[in-house]
């Protein structure tokens, strides 16, 4: 009788052990679930930077985003939720970069635009002054 | 006791190695690690941006993001992490390139805002210098006025000077000039020899102001008939117009009539009077 209980435990802490181990490994591990979040979000911000003419001025980084997504679900489909959700953040900060780009080139392109005007301007003013 | 210590021994014996080896697998996680080398480009293009004082002022809120992105992506990881040492790289790396853009966007806004800034200098300059042109050309106009006015003033004086030399008369029809009948003999149309200071100074005046025309009248007394009259006032007159333009003065300047005895100035009873009236009058029209 007192070995019975003690033989029980001794075949019960190998198992507790592998559980333990098995639970701290899986840790390790990726998350089951899709990143529905991260996967909404670079969709939204690809969709934000195609209307700020991203298409025009930052095609090749809008390019990239958008592979990085269909990269993203593919992961999805294959079940590899982490890889997922680090393409997913990929193609959002590729959008991010496609739209930064964007405004500093329509920014770059505002001012040859006015440095041609005051141009225009500084001849107009040359040709006075030589009236003068 | 005794039991306890046969329970606890076995267990002993075997949770060592179990231990030790969920340890190993515990660490495996955390062994070997490195920072991946290509964080340390990002960080190197980072610091770039962070030191240029204008991209850091521009950026400052992606900057600091994109610190904390490569911070991240600077954690040692295990070989087996390479994945994830490659997203992070990537994030870190395009919230570097998000900054620089900002940054980049910021500036050509200051830059536009300075420019504009320029042009309104600019166009304040063009119109100030339209303005003093136009002041410019103001005060030449009016000193030219002011100069014409001058000399239109001069002219006018110098011309009464002349017109006070001729001793000529202002009248209606312009200015009169009368000479005497000294200038002719007696019954002839000839004009008398010698100089003749009258004349002289028509023929000057008349060159310098060539813009004048001028009527040659011929008047006699009433001694004779009218038709002789009539014929020795208008070859009088004749003898005038054939002096003057003798002396430079172009033809088509003069008119010549004789009004014989029609027009006296003086009566002709007595001797004085007819002598007032044999005379040719040189009208210089206004």
């Amino acid at each position: 009788m007192r070995f019975f209980p003690a033989s029980r435990k001794n075949r019960q802490i190998p198992f507790l052990c592998t559980l333990v181990l098995a639970s701290l490994l899986t840790a390790c591990a990726s998350a089951p679930l899709p990143p529905t979040e991260s996967l909404n979000a670079a969709r939204d911000t690809i969709a934000r930077a195609e209307q700020a003419d991203a298409r025009q001025y930052a095609g090749a980084e809008l390019e990239e985003a958008r592979a990085q997504l269909v990269m993203a679900e593919k992961a999805v489909a294959g079940e590899s939720m982490t890889e997922a959700d680090q393409l997913a953040k990929q193609s959002r900060v590729a959008a991010r970069l496609a739209m930064a780009r964007t405004e500093a080139a329509k920014a770059a392109e505002i001012n040859r635009e006015m440095g041609r005007g005051a141009d225009a301007l500084d001849v107009e003013m040359g040709r006075q002054g030589e009236q003068k | 006791m005794n039991s306890l210590l046969r329970v606890t021994k076995p267990l002993g014996g075997k949770a060592v190695p179990i231990i030790l080896l969920s340890s190993l697998l515990l660490t495996a996680c955390a062994t070997a690690p490195e920072t991946p080398p290509a964080a340390m480009d990002v960080r190197q293009k980072l610091t770039e941006l962070q030191r240029n004082p204008e991209m850091a002022s521009n950026a400052r809120i992606e900057l600091r993001d994109a610190e904390t992105a490569v911070e991240l992506a600077e954690q040692p990881v295990n070989n087996d992490e390479s994945a994830l040492a490659k997203h992070r790289v990537y994030m870190a790396d395009r919230m570097v390139e998000i900054a620089r853009a900002t940054a980049t966007t910021r500036q050509m806004e200051a830059e536009r805002e300075r420019m504009g800034e320029e042009r309104d200098a600019s166009r304040l300059a063009a119109r100030t210098l339209e303005a003093d042109a136009a002041r410019a050309d103001a005060d030449t106009a009016r000193s030219s006025e002011m100069a014409a006015a001058a000399m239109s003033a001069k002219a006018a004086e110098e011309m009464q000077r002349q017109i006070d030399e001729l001793e000529a008369e202002a009248t209606e029809r312009g200015l009169v000039l009368t000479l005497g009948d000294v200038l002719f003999a007696t019954g002839s149309a000839a004009l008398q020899g010698g100089s003749n200071r009258n004349l002289e100074k028509l023929v000057d005046f008349l060159n310098s102001y060539p813009d004048r025309d001028v009527l040659i009248e011929g008047h006699t007394d009433n001694v004779g008939s009218a038709q002789f009259n009539q014929t020795l006032s208008l070859q009088r007159a004749e003898s005038v117009h054939r002096y003057l333009t003798d002396h430079g003065v172009q033809s088509r300047r003069l008119t010549v009539s004789g009004l014989g005895l029609e027009s006296p100035v003086a009566s002709n009873e007595s001797a004085t009077g007819r002598q007032q009236n044999r005379r040719v009058e040189v009208v210089i029209e206004n």
